[in-house]
This record gives structure tokens, sequence and C-alpha cells, in this order.
């Protein structure tokens, strides 16, 4: 891989992200996903499920948009700034859509989760008053086995209206 | 995926590397195609040239007479620029349909193109506009119209190393439409597709552009229903006649996604919607 990326040993590419505001080095493989690369590195959040670009499972934040880590080599990544779900939140201070997924009880068995979430926070960053068709637009392409969809639709109408409220307060 | 990915930063270095490269190689654009083949097993080249940042192909240029996509271009941000919304009526009437929102901020219509797809929602749209495809080796550009790109199913004009730099759609003030047919509304692959651009003067058809997606070898350009259409009022009878006309237009074959009596029924069916939801806009 030319333009600055490190070849270290044969296959092996060095790599400079910042993954969640922390700049990283990775060692990527020449063949390898960013979705495989990230779980490799640690990034567990990401889950793999198609791996054919089908499900959205895998779907992680790339320069603030929504991407499928299945279906961009892991050496394109370079010099990008990824945000997995891991940079939402954590268990003890989670973000308002992962506690808004929660107890709209939109979470079953929680694969197609991050993904989803991912999807919507790049919905609300730009449409902070989503309309539900809005909502289900911007979760196309995010599959959920589990549910009929409902759930995470007031899930993310919820997340919509605490942020909002957030925002005022920050600005008043 | 391939023993090795370079990523030219200019068109310039491209042409000055590529001699070198392995001679089994291929361009990356979003991935989004080339990738699933890869894993499939259906893409074995060793080495993949990444032109996704090339600043030439990622350009969106309005000139006095047209406007250029560049072929890297990703497909959500053709959604957003103004001037695709103004003089690309029937590509942004197919961005909805094309994908889902994460692979519209992967793929680009170059790769469309290259792909050489029949179902191509993108492409077909393009086609309609009425499209000319730009395309450059080793400093050597040609330009075709875009139906003319298409050979068969992922076959296409592109010779060895040829690059598509990107589209110019004419600068004419039209409608546009796209209607799609397939086993969901969004998120799949079409079992047929018809995007229309439509110029009207006074309620008149003045010209006419059709394009009809999977129910072809190609993206097909139906010239014969276009060219019929041209000085015809627009009007529900219009539009029934010419869903007629194009269905002799298609040469479906039938495959996983339909049957080839339905998908040529559909292209008159979705014809026909697409004519009449223009007509309360053509007095406008």
């Amino acid at each position: 891989m030319k333009t600055g990326i490190i070849e270290t040993k044969k296959g092996f590419f060095e790599i400079t992200v910042a993954i969640n505001g922390e700049k990283k080095e990775l060692s990527v493989k020449n063949d390898e996903s960013l979705l495989d690369a990230l779980r490799r590195h640690g990034w567990k959040g990401t889950k793999k499920g198609c791996d054919t670009g089908d499900c959205g499972s895998c779907a992680v934040l790339l320069n603030g948009r929504p991407v499928l880590g299945c279906l961009a080599p892991a050496v394109t990544a370079h010099e990008g700034e990824i945000t997995t779900i891991e940079g939402l939140g954590s268990v003890r201070a989670p973000h308002p859509l992962q506690v808004a997924f929660v107890e709209a009880g939109a979470v079953q068995c929680g694969f197609c989760i991050p993904g989803m979430i991912l999807s919507s926070k790049h919905l609300l960053d730009r449409t902070p008053n989503p309309t539900e068709a809005e909502i289900r637009k911007a979760l196309d392409g995010n599959l959920c086995r589990c549910t009929g969809y409902v759930k995470q639709v007031e899930a993310v109408k919820a997340a919509a209206q605490k942020l909002r409220g957030k925002g005022k307060r920050a600005r008043a | 995926m391939p023993e090795m990915i370079v990523k030219p930063a200019t068109l310039k270095e491209l042409w000055k590397i590529l001699p070198a490269l392995p001679p089994a190689r291929r361009y990356l654009a979003g991935g989004t195609d080339i990738v699933v083949a890869c894993n499939g097993g259906c893409e074995s080249s060793e080495c993949w040239m990444d032109i996704s940042d090339i600043p030439e192909l990622k350009t969106i240029k309005e000139t006095a007479s047209s406007l250029f996509l560049g072929a890297a271009v990703k497909i959500s941000d053709l959604e957003r620029s103004a001037a695709v919304r103004k003089w690309c009526p029937a590509l942004i009437a197919a961005i909805p349909y094309y994908a889902s929102p994460s692979l519209r901020n992967m793929a680009t219509l170059g790769g469309n193109a290259g792909n050489g797809s029949p179902c191509a929602d993108g492409v077909c749209a393009l086609v309609a506009e009425g499209a000319s495809v730009l395309l450059e080796l080793k400093g050597k550009k040609r330009r075709l119209p875009l139906k003319d790109l298409f050979l068969g199913p992922k076959k296409t004009a592109l010779k060895k190393d040829e690059l598509i730099l990107g589209f110019e759609v004419p600068k004419r003030a039209r409608l546009g439409a796209y209607q799609k047919l397939s086993a969901r509304p969004y998120f799949c692959i079409s079992k047929a597709a018809v995007a229309v651009t439509l110029e009207i003067s006074g309620g008149v058809i003045k010209r006419a552009g059709i394009a009809l997606g999977s129910v072809a070898p190609v993206p097909l350009y139906a010239a014969k229903t276009a060219a019929w259409l041209a000085g015809k009022k627009l009007s529900a009878v219009t539009a029934a006649a010419a869903a007629g006309i194009v269905k002799a237009e298609a040469a479906p074959i039938t495959d996983a996604r339909s049957e080839a009596d339905y998908r040529r029924e559909m292209c008159g069916v979705l014809l026909e919607r697409a004519l009449v939801s223009l007509v309360p806009l053509a007095g406008r």
C-alpha cells in the first residue's frame, strides 16, 4: 500500500487511525476487512453478521458516517476517524441512545444493536428531531431478526427528545 | 482480498506506477461489489488500485452546458449536492432505492458502472438522464454515451486498465422519476426498474429519456419508447400507451429474482406509474 503506509512484514501494514478519539497505529493484514481488524484488536462491540454487506451489524462511523466494516478493506481506513459502539458510552456511562434502547425494550439478542445505534447516532447528529419515516429510512439496512423494529423506532424517538433537552440546557 | 492494494494520490501517479503492478489488477472504489465478489471467490486479482481519493474523481463540477459527476463521489454526497438535485431528477429519485444508507456512504457511480450489472439503480437512472461517460487510459481520454458502455451482464466496453473518470449529464430542465419493483420496497435488488426523464414545454413532451433495469442483459436505454413519447401530450392516456410500447423493448430473463413474463409486464406498469407521477408536475 502506498502513500504513508509502511509494510512491516510480508502481508502486514501499519495504518494510522483515530479510534473513538484516540490515535492508534494498527497492524492490519492486506486481506483483512476493517471489521476483522477491529475485532482482532479488541473492539468486539462491532459485530460480524453476514459479512456480505446485507445485515448492517458491522456498521461503524468512518469520518462521521456509517459504513460497513465487512466491505471496507482495513488498509483503506488509513488516516480515518473511526467511531465504534465502545466510543459512544460504557456500561457505567451509557450514551442516551444506549439508555433509550434498553428502556424501550429494543434489545433482545442484541447482535444488531451496535450497528443500529451508530446509524441512529448519525441520524440524530444531523436531524435532532426526526420523523418516524426519517428514523426508518436511517435504519434501512440494519436488520434485526428478533423484533419487529417498533421498539427501535421508539428508542430513537426517546433518545432524540432526551438529547434535544440536553442541548437546550447546554445552551442555556 | 488481493496480495496488494496500492493507493495512488493522483491520476498522474496512477499512470506512472501502473506498468510495475502485477498484471492481474482491478480498480477499487467503494468496495461494495468487488469485496463481496472476492469473498465469494469470483474475484482473485493480485492487486487492487484504490482510486477512492483521487481528487479528479471526487468532484462535482458545473460547466455552461453540463454537470460532471466524478466517478468516486459517494452516492450520499450526490444526494446532498444542490447541483445534482437540480439537474439529475431521475438519479435523485433513484437514490432512496439504492442499497442502504451505510452502503450509500461507500458506493460510487463509477464502481456501479464499472461493475456492469444490469440491476444497478444509479446507472439505470444516469442512462435515462442522457449521461455520457468519460474514460481515461494512460492519459488518453475518450467519451461514450453511457448506454453504450454496457455490452452484457458484467461486460463493459472498458479496456484493460481504462478508468472511469466520471459522467457528464446535460444541463437541461427536465422532470424525472424512478420506479422499482423488488421483493421488499427498499434495500433490495430489483426485479424490474424504470427511470424516466422528460423535457416538457406547454404540457407537451419535447424529449424523453427512458432506461430499464434488470430486464435486459444491460441497463437498457428504451430508445423506441422515448422516441414515441416525443411530441405527445403528457397524460394518463399517453402513459398507458407508452406502457404497451416499452414492454416490447424489454428483453428479460427468468432468474432467482423473477420471471421473464412478469418482468416484461412490470416494465409497462412501472413506466405508466412513473409517467403518471409526473403529470401533476408538468404544468409548473
